[in-house]
């Protein structure tokens, strides 16, 4: 093709002649679209003498029909030259010719096969020229190189073929695996991909994700390289579902809708400055032209022929599209447009004659000036690759400097002395009283093999608090090792035991826990008296939730004594969380119900404000209670184990609107106003006999004074009786007086005073609770 | 398969982060959003367009479905419903193509239920029931309630799946903290509350409208506990209020109108509502009280800022789109209010506060020259479309004269009188017809019509004179006010009536009902009687009897029922010894129902 010839004055003359090539492929391409080479091929335009002169014309002119015109590279000639495929049928045998055109215009074929069926489906001409088709799911392909049909050695259901552009393995075709192959069960992805030139097997899904590859229609590659074995590539493909799709690496990048259904041909137009052009060509002689940055479609119909090429010399790609007219057909290239859509456009026969131009001299420079200007840049990108590579390798040679220093610096491990006489001790938190209080009375030491060379100290307190919680500790087993072990490989393993008593009463009991042990005679200190050390391990929490194992509210549902016991030994023994939730925009909804339509969420009908959320593990029970304020704002108790509670908060979360405030509720407030009002009586109670009875206490105190000691009566005697009786009377008579006892007026309005300041308190609680209750 | 898939997910996960990055910062400007979204929309349309490019499969719906479901949601926030709708067909199609059902219908709610029908136990059943929602929210934006309604068992299926959804099911949409759960741009629960709040309410008012109040006030009062937002928690209850004061019920209307504000004290409307009950109820102790409120909170910046907006994406304004429901939220501007709350001060004798109003009223005119524009506050919701129902300025300064002459101020009266003349002198024409042979209410549309010229003048101008009559008879300048009072009177003659209507005046209107729904017949008669009476009272102080009793009994001619005039007239009649005769006035005129005048 003349392609490489540059214009820069363009007369219609000269591109007439321009273009004398091209319109062979037209030419075919037409008749090809006709189907009916019988009739056309005799009317072809004589003025050429290229019909009349070919080989398969002279001889079969009336069998011969046109399977394929492509314009593919001649790897031997190295140019790019039409290609046209042919067919004759002879009994019940095809023979199929590769026909090319030479530089002398002269068609002349290259490649002959024979295979024992027609080719039905796509046939595929690529550089080579290389002929691809399918034939029950095995795909052939011939080529002057490979000499003959050669099959490829897998079964592809359905297949693509395209080319690369590096250096090999250039045409490659892309398929889905057969089913039927067990090991491509296994393989992760059914889509192959294979190198004509050197056999090699590669992941299709590089170049196209699966879904893509069976509805594509077209496909080719604008750009591949190989980086260390990766193949990475982009790729445009059109597809049944009417879009063209643009994949970098088997990732699509980006799509867009066609106008028009059927595509046959991608081309691509490099408009230098102004970006790439795709050009997609349909079956029925559309086009449409598709921006590469912003994927924008350009319809444009009626196309009889489409050709990519610096048409004008200036660096960058045009488009040349050969109008299709209905009246003339033997004047083909009367109509025709170039274009690259931006700046360029020369059109001759279309109806926009005022397009034509001819470039100044000043624009033949800045034409020059923007072929140089590209080759620069396609220098630069040389350069720049180069350069990658460069930094490429000089950070494997840093890392593999990296991992030789790491191997060869080893550390070495610290040993450390073994611990006889063991024992440990658990400490309830100090705070409660001056001095801990030691709660364990008994402790076991059992040694234990390491996993690991070495064990500090502390890690084998650690074991002993996982130890505790073993109702069968694993280190019994383990006893009998000891012996034999060496000592630096064993680890230590203490049970200490305690009694419920202190748990019961506290709920959850934080430990300090303390190892006593005797260091063993050793080479290092042999004067030591071998005194004890005692070590502080750090701290461990004893739970109830761990002692008690019985679930309790097995049925909710029912009203019995057994059941209100249960539900308020859950009560005690349960964490409590009040949280108040404020929705300050958004209305809370149905709570209740949102709660209720968990799993395994039941009402408690001794006390139906309670919603116990059981789950299959023990002492995971959880009681709830919600109490609505307002339509924005409420109060969630929640009695649960805290792990419980963040879980049963996390689904709470998604549920509460996005600017809904949850906090808990301070321990003073979480106090039921119930209690706040019994503990405020009580208090009133108690103030009251307190402040009475100091009252009463100072009068007696007086009368006491006088009375003086008294002996004890002797029974029998009538003194005895006698004294009795006086002191009988006695203390009828002080009863008497204590009952209107005069008290003293201060003290007495003192007495009034306090016992109004706590009732104050106690009206207060009530009036809370009232409020509480009644409004609830 | 798997690495496309994931990335598409991870591609819509990215796009639906950088979406709620910005919304999450306050200091956004609408305009910045509106750029953001429509951005985030195409984006979204193009990933979208990726996926929808390849087969549909079942492997991969789920995906899909939540892109469908974050590009449409994008399209209804920008109100591009067409396109969104669009969209939700295609989905639909597809996903009968991922079931292998046949779509052989074009009729959407067929094609709906086919593919619910479809749907029911795959795995994206969920996400169909997404893009349901979002259908609904296109019938509601539509208001294509007969739609809904028809619909209705499907979406209570939709509620009870959606808004049953618990524990880690629930956790999994809202928060996708997996990376490969495609994530969705706005709760669908919360979107499906919206949408079911939103048609309870346009419902309701469509239905109110329609005289069904006590079939929609069980619906709203439910709707009142549905979790949503303020503002509608509020409309439900105002709602309710109207069903009631439909229902007769204004004590329990007033009722529900107070929780309206108490839920959301944006909602202004139901103080207005409530203000018309009090109108309703002749509680005009309480309706002027609220008035001032109303009108301070008009007054304040931040009344106009609707509560719900900004915080969603979907504003719940683009789904009460009903025009029942728009005039129900109406509320009159500033002004308006603040001349309803003037007059009503002078009409309950509270001429001095009326005073002050009118005098405000007529200073934020004069310097906001907003006449005829109205307040500019409300203009930026759609929700809250405003009335504007100030009067014309001549008439605002009649009523603000007679105020003044009711608040002792003659000469401050007089001033405004003479403005009013000075401006409509020129333009008075030689003479008008009043064409009274059609209805009232035609008569009165009339008068609006032409109402810039003509009548309307001449009566402004013979109010103006009357007025000022009236002021030098305060002044007991009667030999000015004679002068004015006759040209109130000559003024009155040029008025021609066409086709006179007998027994007019059963339907001269008492003061309490709006002057101008009497017609300006009644107007018309009114100023005579009057000013006739002005003058025969006029002529009595200047002894001049006979005058005075023609001009009284002219009055009484005119305006039967006009107890000054009667009274006078008496009192004319007992001067000029006519005893019998001034009894037997008398008498009538005490047994006529007294009634307070103004204009």
């Amino acid at each position: 093709k003349a392609g490489k010839q540059r214009v820069s004055q363009i007369s219609p003359e000269k591109q007439r002649a321009l273009f004398s090539q091209a319109t062979y492929v037209w030419r075919y391409g037409c008749l090809k679209h006709k189907r009916d080479p019988v009739r056309v091929f005799p009317r072809a335009e004589p003025n050429t003498d290229l019909c009349s002169k070919t080989y398969c014309i002279r001889k079969v002119a009336a069998q011969v029909d046109i399977v394929k015109c492509k314009c593919a590279i001649d790897v031997r000639r190295r140019v790019r030259t039409p290609c046209i495929l042919v067919t004759k049928k002879r009994g019940d045998r095809f023979h199929y010719i590769l026909l090319t055109l030479s530089s002398s215009n002269q068609l002349e074929p290259r490649i002959k096969f024979k295979p024992p069926y027609q080719m039905k489906g796509d046939v595929c001409i690529l550089q080579g020229p290389t002929v691809l088709w399918r034939h029950e799911d095995s795909v052939f392909y011939t080529s002057l190189r490979a000499e003959g049909v050669r099959k490829i050695p897998m079964e592809m259901s359905h297949c693509l073929f395209g080319e690369l552009s590096f250096y090999k393995g250039q045409v490659f075709v892309l398929g889905l695996q057969k089913p039927s192959d067990q090991s491509a069960k296994q393989s992760t992805s059914p889509t192959l991909g294979y190198f004509l030139e050197d056999g090699q097997v590669f992941d299709g899904t590089v170049v196209l994700p699966h879904p893509y590859l069976c509805i594509t229609q077209c496909m080719l590659a604008l750009s591949s390289e190989r980086e260390g074995g990766v193949l990475k590539c982009a790729v445009i493909a059109a597809t049944s579902h009417k879009q063209l799709v643009y994949f970098e690496n088997g990732v699509a990048r980006d799509a867009c809708q066609l106008p028009y259904d059927h595509v046959e041909g991608l081309q691509v137009v490099n408009t230098g400055r102004n970006g790439c052009l795709f050009v997609v060509l349909f079956k029925r002689g559309d086009v449409c032209a598709v921006w590469k940055e912003t994927f924008q479609v350009c319809p444009n119909s009626q196309v009889c022929l489409l050709h990519v090429d610096d048409f004008l010399g200036c660096g960058t790609d045009q488009m040349l599209l050969l109008f299709r007219d209905q009246g003339v057909a033997r004047r083909p290239a009367d109509k025709f447009l170039i274009t690259d859509l931006c700046g360029i456009s020369f059109s001759c026969g279309q109806a926009s004659e005022a397009l034509k131009t001819t470039p100044s001299p000043q624009e033949n420079y800045l034409l020059t000036l923007q072929a140089l200007e590209s080759r620069l840049q396609s220098g630069l990108i040389v350069l720049q690759d180069l350069q990658r590579d460069v930094s490429v390798k000089e950070g494997v040679i840093q890392q593999s400097v990296q991992v030789l220093t790491d191997v060869l610096s080893g550390r070495e491990t610290q040993l450390t002395q073994p611990a006889t006489g063991v024992s440990l001790s658990l400490l309830t938190e100090t705070g409660q009283s001056s001095a801990p209080a030691v709660i364990q009375t008994q402790s076991q030491a059992f040694w234990l093999p390491a996993c690991r060379p070495s064990t500090p100290p502390l890690s084998s307190s650690s074991s002993s608090t996982s130890a505790f919680a073993f109702s069968q500790p694993a280190a019994k087993r383990s006893r009998q090792h000891v012996a034999s072990d060496d000592p630096r490989a064993r680890r230590l393993a203490v049970t200490a035991m305690t009694k419920l008593a202190p748990l019961l009463t506290s709920g959850c009991v934080k430990c300090c826990v303390m190892l006593h042990y005797t260091r063993g005679a050793d080479a290092l200190s042999p004067v030591s008296k071998r005194a004890p050390v005692v070590l502080h391990c750090g701290q461990v929490a004893v739970d109830i939730h761990s002692v008690f194992q019985k679930p309790l509210l097995k049925n909710p549902l029912i009203k019995t004594d057994e059941v209100r016991e249960d539900l308020l030994s859950l009560l005690t023994v349960l964490d409590r969380w009040v949280l108040h939730i404020d929705s300050p925009d958004y209305s809370l909804g149905d709570m209740d119900g949102w709660i209720q339509k968990r799993a395994g969420c039941q009402k408690v009908e001794v006390s139906p404000q309670y919603l116990l959320l059981d789950s299959p593990e023990p002492s995971a029970a959880m009681l709830l209670h919600w109490h609505q304020i307002t339509p924005f704002q409420g109060e969630l108790s929640i009695h649960s184990s805290q792990l419980q509670m963040l879980r049963f908060l996390d689904s709470l979360r998604a549920f509460l609107p996005a600017s809904c405030a949850v906090r808990p509720v301070k321990s003073a407030r979480s106090r039921s106003t119930a209690q706040t009002l019994a503990l405020a009586l009580e208090n009133e109670v108690l103030s009251l006999r307190k402040c009475a009875a100091s009252l009463a206490r100072e009068r007696e105190e007086g009368d006491e004074g006088r009375a003086g000691p008294e002996e004890p009566p002797e029974p029998g005697s009538v003194e005895g009786l006698r004294r009795c009786r006086e002191a009988w009377r006695r203390d009828v008579e002080r009863s008497r007086t204590r009952l209107s006892a005069l008290v003293d007026v201060g003290k007495y309005r003192e007495m009034i005073r306090i016992v109004s300041d706590v009732q104050t308190d106690g009206d207060l609680a009530a009036l809370l609770y009232a409020q509480r209750t009644l409004f609830s | 398969m798997l690495s496309l898939l994931d990335k598409w997910v991870q591609e819509n996960n990215e796009l639906a982060n950088n979406f709620k990055l910005p919304e999450a910062q306050e200091a956004t400007s609408p305009d910045q959003n509106r750029t953001n979204l429509r951005q985030s929309c195409s984006e979204f349309h193009k990933l979208l367009r990726k996926i929808q490019g390849i087969p549909p499969d079942a492997g991969h719906a789920e995906l899909e479905l939540s892109v469908v479901y974050n590009a449409s949601v994008c399209f209804i926030a920008q109100s591009q419903i067409v396109e969104a709708e669009l969209l939700l067909q295609q989905a639909t199609e597809r996903v009968l193509q991922m079931t292998g059902d046949d779509p052989d219908t074009s009729d959407p709610l067929v094609l709906w239920r086919t593919v619910l029908k479809s749907v029911r136990k795959t795995a994206f059943h969920h996400h169909v029931l997404y893009l349901l929602s979002l259908q609904w929210a296109i019938w509601l934006t539509n208001s294509y309630l007969k739609t809904i309604r028809d619909f209705q068992e499907e979406i209570s299926a939709l509620l009870e799946t959606l808004s049953g959804k618990v524990g880690d099911d629930c956790r999994n949409e809202t928060k996708a903290k997996f990376p490969d759960v495609p994530k969705l741009i706005t709760d669908p629960r919360r979107l499906v509350e919206l949408l079911q709040i939103c048609t309870i309410i346009t419902q309701g008012a469509e239905r109110l409208s329609e005289g069904w109040s006590s079939e929609v006030l069980s619906d709203l009062q439910a709707a009142s506990t549905l979790p949503a937002a303020r503002a509608l928690v509020a409309y439900t209850h105002l709602l309710s209020g109207a069903c009631l004061a439909h229902m007769n019920r204004p004590q329990m209307a007033l009722q529900c109108y107070k929780t309206a504000l108490e839920t959301d004290s944006h909602c202004v409307c139901a103080l207005y509502q409530s203000i018309l009950i009090y109108r309703q109820l002749k509680n005009s102790q309480a309706e002027i009280q609220t008035l001032r409120i109303l009108h301070s909170i008009l007054l304040l910046p931040s009344s106009s800022e609707p509560a719900m907006a900004g915080t969603h994406l979907l504003s719940p304004s683009l789904f009460l789109r009903s025009q029942s429901l728009s005039s129900l939220l109406s509320v009159p501007s500033a002004l308006s209010v603040l001349h309803s709350l003037a007059l009503k001060c002078v009409l309950h004798s509270r001429a001095s506060e009326g005073v002050e109003h009118y005098l405000d009223l007529l200073a934020a005119l004069h310097s906001e020259d907003q006449h005829r524009i109205g307040a500019k506050t409300m203009t930026d919701t759609q929700v809250h479309a405003e009335v504007s129902t100030l009067p014309k300025l001549p008439r605002l300064y009649l009523e603000a004269g007679a105020a003044l002459l009711m608040a002792q101020r003659p000469a401050d009266c007089m001033a405004l009188c003479s403005e009013v003349i000075s401006t409509t002198q020129d333009l008075l024409p030689q003479k008008v017809v009043l064409d009274e042979s059609e209805t009232n209410a035609a008569a009165t549309e009339d008068v609006k019509e032409e109402g810039e010229g003509g009548l309307a003048m001449f009566l402004w101008t013979a109010a103006a004179y009357l007025l000022q009559g009236h002021c030098f008879t305060h002044m007991k300048d009667w030999k000015q006010a004679v002068t004015h009072y006759t040209r109130c009177i000559n003024l009155l003659v040029k008025v021609h009536y066409k086709n006179k209507v007998a027994g007019f005046q059963t339907q001269i209107p008492s003061a309490d009902t709006d002057v101008q729904q009497g017609g300006d017949f009644c107007i018309l008669q009114r100023l005579k009687g009057l000013s006739f009476a002005g003058r025969g009272i006029s002529f009595t102080q200047m002894d001049r009897m006979k005058e005075a009793l023609r001009d009284l009994q002219h009055s009484l001619q005119v305006l039967p029922e006009g107890v000054g005039a009667g009274l006078w007239c008496g009192e004319v009649l007992w001067r000029l010894s006519r005893r019998c005769d001034a009894a037997a006035c008398w008498e009538k005129t005490w047994s006529l129902p007294t009634q307070p005048l103004t204009e």
